[in-house]
């Protein structure tokens, strides 16, 4: 298990989005990831769903006829893995939908599965601590359990979903708390990261989750915009996202808003660096 | 070895276990514990994450928290060879061992420690984990010792699963993973905290666990309704105790 495993492995999923978005001739959109999760992790179809903070879902895309059945027979019955996924905060996982565990689980929606076609479904929750912004669900037809590299693919597929939803709500200014108007160009920034890759969350440092906290007080807006904002900043200053995270936990810098929240006007996302406040204890 | 420490400690996690139960916060108190009853200066947990990392779940120190930070970073160091050899491993003295950690021990011993032992947390053939324990001064590790800290290792692995599904493998990933981003949403909300309050990382925490723990909350769920606003926790945020760098540990939930 090498340090750069989980970053190289990231690099290489997202190539495999970009290469389905390039045979579309398109961005890397939602639609790309779900067929690239599909073909690396050999599951038979996924479904990609929004949750939002009310807890409304939006199903986002699905790869075929059986993944789409999935999706509504969860909203209809209001129970099975992206419900769980949703609650829990980690991955429903059932690798056979007979099984006596999995059928006191999910009562319901383990027969209606069955019947629609799926033998095994695979929830992931997107997610980074507190913000939850959907699930990724994968379905296969045969009971088979995800082998340890395919859960570690499936999981970092959820990772890079996370973030293409979280910067499409941003852009679209609909994740209920970004509406100071500076979001889209936050979110548009970090989208046009190099390569378009967010390879840095295939590492994670407490640091940047600490750094996300700071900066909801820092900028008074939300968890998921934070977030947004920081990777944008580190974009923008064309900084490593741990190294930028570093320098505002241990206080050597701060964001703010700029010209304040509400006028949408300058940049982005407007950080200076500021003399340490001696604030750190 | 304090015989009366020991049982209090076992009681203590035993109890903890039976109830619904925070998996991060317990981690913390069996590393906190670990330190207290093993002649320790610091603790540190890591987890295998799928994704192909080691992540640190819990510390008993921000010091320990950085130091387990570094092996990860640098792919080396004592908790890593333990958690692909699947065995315990133990030096007794960091500044013999800069030929096999050349990063690692003089890091190590930077930071003021002079012995560690990492003690793997074994699921059946699994190997899920590593606990290390760092110490200032040379010396064996005893025997007695080494019995203990590896039964803590078991409880910190046992404590991943839940009763109920223990017949489905898949239940240990599920498990893990909720809690890896317990792990997130607690650093969001020390984070949160400590800007809002000027205090350090450290302070912040005891503050959010000493919240949770004084309501009877899961720290998780306490540190994401703070994180997401979706509660109003004016006590949490009003008060700013004086913030001793390294204060003392907080004593065992009652």
């Amino acid at each position: 298990m090498a340090a750069d495993s989980a970053a190289s492995r990231m690099v290489a999923i997202w190539a495999l989005v970009a290469r389905q978005a390039g045979s579309r001739g398109g961005r890397p959109s939602m639609p790309d990831l779900c067929a690239a999760a599909v073909a690396a992790i050999q599951v038979s179809g996924a479904g990609l769903m929004a949750v939002t903070r009310t807890g409304a879902v939006h199903v986002m895309c699905v790869t075929d006829e059986i993944s789409e059945r999935l999706a509504g027979i969860e909203l209809t019955l209001g129970e099975g893995p992206r419900a769980d996924a949703s609650a829990f905060g980690g991955p429903a996982l059932a690798s056979d939908l007979t099984n006596d565990d999995i059928m006191a689980r999910w009562p319901a929606f383990a027969p209606a599965a069955r019947a629609a076609g799926a033998a095994a479904v695979f929830a992931f929750p997107l997610q980074i601590g507190a913000i939850r912004v959907g699930v990724l669900e994968l379905y296969r037809s045969q009971p088979r359990p995800l082998a340890t590299v395919a859960l570690g693919d499936a999981l970092l597929f959820a990772d890079a979903a996370t973030l293409l939803l979280l910067e499409s709500q941003q852009a679209s200014g609909r994740n209920g708390h970004g509406q100071d108007g500076t979001g889209e160009q936050a979110g548009g920034g970090a989208s046009h990261g190099p390569g378009g890759q967010p390879i840095e969350l295939g590492l994670r440092r407490a640091e940047i989750d600490q750094a996300t906290g700071m900066l909801t007080e820092q900028l008074a807006t939300g968890i998921a915009e934070a977030f947004v904002r920081l990777r944008a900043y580190a974009y923008t200053q064309d900084r490593q996202l741990a190294d930028v995270a570093r320098d505002i936990v241990t206080r050597r810098l701060r964001l703010t808003n700029g010209d304040g929240p509400g006028t949408g006007s300058g940049p982005a996302v407007v950080g200076g660096l500021e003399p340490d406040q001696g604030g750190a204890g | 070895m304090d015989g009366q420490l020991l049982s209090e400690t076992f009681v203590e996690l035993a109890d903890t276990m039976v109830a619904d139960f925070d998996v991060i916060d317990f981690l913390s108190v069996l590393t906190d514990r670990s330190v207290e009853l093993l002649g320790a200066s610091a603790a540190g947990l890591l987890l295998a994450d799928p994704r192909g990392e080691l992540r640190v779940v819990a510390a008993s120190s921000e010091q320990a928290r950085l130091l387990e930070l570094f092996q990860i970073q640098h792919d080396e160091g004592p908790c890593l060879d333990c958690f692909h050899a699947g065995e315990p491993v133990a030096v007794t003295d960091l500044s013999a061992a800069a030929g096999r950690w050349p990063r690692f021990a003089p890091a190590a011993q930077q930071a003021g420690f002079a012995a560690v032992q990492a003690l793997p947390m074994r699921l059946r053939s699994q190997i899920i984990g590593a606990l290390n324990l760092f110490r200032a001064t040379a010396g064996p590790f005893g025997e007695d010792e080494t019995r203990i800290g590896q039964a803590l290792a078991d409880v910190a692995t046992i404590s991943l699963l839940n009763e109920r599904s223990l017949r489905r493998s898949e239940t240990l990933n599920e498990q893990l993973q909720t809690a890896l981003n317990s792990r997130v949403t607690i650093e969001q909300a020390k984070g949160k905290l400590a800007e809002r309050l000027h205090i350090d990382l450290d302070h912040a925490f005891e503050l959010l666990r000493g919240y949770a723990r004084s309501r009877n909350r899961r720290l998780s769920e306490m540190a994401r309704a703070f994180v997401d606003d979706s509660e109003q926790l004016p006590d949490l945020t009003a008060a700013p105790l004086p913030s001793p760098r390294r204060g003392p540990l907080p004593g065992p939930p009652r």
